[in-house]
């Protein structure tokens, strides 16, 4: 265990210096950024034409939205691997040389990419987060702070499951895995809609496919108190250890199934 | 090279690239539902505000709810003209060095990489594009894509899309012109690529963005990606006003083929070739 994690830190550090290597690199920092900052831009304009909605202001929907977006995040630049994984080394046929390596596949895989801007994204999300929840007059208390906390390591574990299971499920079809974009970048967009006035399949398979509520709107309202029960905004990390659970059931079934392509 | 030779590589390589990107049926297939999925959100998002926010009834610039939802689907269709990133084999050849072989052929490399990267966005789109236009017409009234404003309005419309799929491949092209000075990165043709995007209208359609913008919006060259189309449309240009707006749109692609052309022969003057 002890070996792997050193591997997986050897791993990063190697792909952080050789990153540093473009005389540009810094471009990349100032460009995700960029991405980060624009992705709101239109909810907030939406917001500054057409006012409130009843009682949601953007602080509110910030607040959730950046939520999801830190956890996203974190998993991107701590599981960046699994993103890159079908598309770079399942076609080319490298993934047969990891299977030759006698160490864990999963940090072999996780620590094959690793890009400093993408921890850009969590930062900015955790400084929005801080942002809302001033505007909303919230106080922070330890235990508010453990209630946000937990929500970002469960989304974190969430959306690495979501990489996992793109991983997973690229054995079988080796390309045409667009549609996976709905529960990377396209999820966290869900949040941008109020709660109360989402359409119910909306949200059940934002909860109960992908428990996305649970890692965003839950823990929100629960440290916000806006009247929803308690409980459920410690429910962030069961459920996302829960999606990784299941990802990592497919990702080994698919890894038992693989045959070799590519050249 | 005389110019019919010319034509002809290019159109063989239009067609080499266009029967390329219909081998990924599936990927269109899987495109094809999260534009779905995309627009639906948009859809569900735009309703709220119209109807539930404060300012809801009135405060919409022209642009009616059902005009709105037009406008949603129809920019997820145009969506895919837009480029991402540069085209992979493209991109590829720039990152180990196979520009020198490019180069070794009788066509100049600006048109055999126009050619070759619009054919390889339509090659696939055009279908994702096709049928997600097509879903929109199927979905239940309050969601659904309406009906042109004007038939004159929709001929409009179709030439302003062959324009914008001109004037979206010329700035692929500069983008990629760009790209060649490799010692940057991805940093800069990735911020030019997300200021297009965001200008085009996909994002948010222009008529909602604050109204002291409005004319800079509608002068500045990425509306023609979208929004000039989608507003020919949906009818809050009308067709008087057709000309001038594809006449901006032609005149963005002649000063983005001319700028692209003018970087990408300055930049082979002194090219490093990378890798072997």
């Amino acid at each position: 265990m002890i070996a792997e994690g050193k591997i997986y830190f050897k791993y990063l550090r190697m792909h952080l210096l050789s990153g540093m290597e473009y005389k540009g690199w810094w471009l990349m920092l100032i460009q995700v950024f960029v991405v980060v900052i624009s992705d709101p831009i239109a909810t907030i304009l939406l917001f500054s034409r057409f006012g409130n909605i009843g009682e949601w202001t953007v602080a509110h929907i910030i607040l959730v939205y950046a939520l999801a977006v830190a956890s996203f995040g974190l998993a991107e630049s701590l599981c960046r691997g699994f993103d890159y994984f079908p598309w770079q080394m399942l076609r080319s046929g490298d993934f047969d040389r990891l299977l030759l390596r006698p160490r864990s596949l999963f940090v072999q895989v996780a620590a094959s990419r690793f890009h400093l801007h993408r921890l850009v994204r969590p930062i900015t999300g955790i400084c929005a987060i801080g942002w809302a929840l001033s505007e909303l007059g919230v106080s922070l208390t330890p235990g508010k702070i453990a209630i946000l906390a937990m929500a970002l390591a469960g989304g974190c574990i969430m959306y690495c499951g979501v990489f996992v299971l793109t991983s997973g499920l690229a054995f079988f079809t080796i390309k045409g895995l667009d549609w996976i974009f709905l529960l990377t970048n396209a999820s966290y967009q869900i949040t941008r809609c109020p709660e109360p006035y989402m359409p119910r399949a909306l949200k059940s398979m934002f909860s109960f496919v992908l428990p996305m509520l649970f890692i965003s709107f839950y823990p929100a309202a629960t440290v916000c108190g806006w009247g929803y029960p308690q409980w459920l905004g410690y429910l962030s990390l069961p459920a996302g250890t829960a999606f990784l659970g299941c990802s990592l059931l497919v990702w080994r079934f698919g890894v038992r199934h693989y045959k070799s392509t590519g050249s | 090279m005389n110019f019919s030779a010319t034509c002809k590589a290019c159109s063989s390589l239009f067609r080499i690239r266009m029967a390329e990107g219909l081998q990924y049926r599936v990927s269109a297939i899987s495109g094809v539902f999260v534009s779905v999925f995309w627009g639906l959100l948009e859809c569900i998002l735009f309703t709220v505000f119209y109807t539930y926010s404060d300012n809801g009834a009135w405060n919409n610039n022209g642009l009616t709810l059902a005009q709105t939802l037009s406008y949603v689907w129809l920019a997820q269709g145009l969506f895919v003209l837009q480029t991402m990133s540069i085209d992979s084999e493209i991109m590829g050849k720039i990152n180990n060095g196979d520009v020198a072989v490019e180069l070794c052929r009788p066509l100049n490399l600006y048109t055999h990489w126009f050619v070759k990267s619009s054919a390889g966005k339509l090659g696939t789109s055009w279908l994702r594009s096709l049928a997600t236009i097509g879903a929109g017409l199927l979905m239940p009234a309050g969601y659904a894509l309406g009906a042109p404003a004007s038939a004159l309005g929709f001929v409009c419309f179709l030439l302003s899309v062959v324009m914008a799929f001109v004037l979206c491949s010329a700035f692929a092209m500069l983008v990629t012109a760009i790209r060649l000075n490799i010692t940057w990165g991805d940093g800069p043709t990735y911020m030019l690529l997300l200021l297009s995007g965001i200008l085009s209208g996909t994002y948010l359609p222009l008529r909602l963005w604050p109204d002291s913008m409005q004319t800079f919006l509608y002068l500045q060259p990425f509306g023609g990606f979208a929004d000039i189309p989608l507003q020919l449309y949906v009818g809050t240009l009308t067709p008087s006003l057709a000309l001038p707006s594809i006449g901006l749109q032609i005149l963005w692609s002649a000063a983005f083929i001319a700028a692209g052309r003018s970087i990408m022969n300055h930049k082979l003057k002194s090219i490093i070739v990378q890798g072997g």
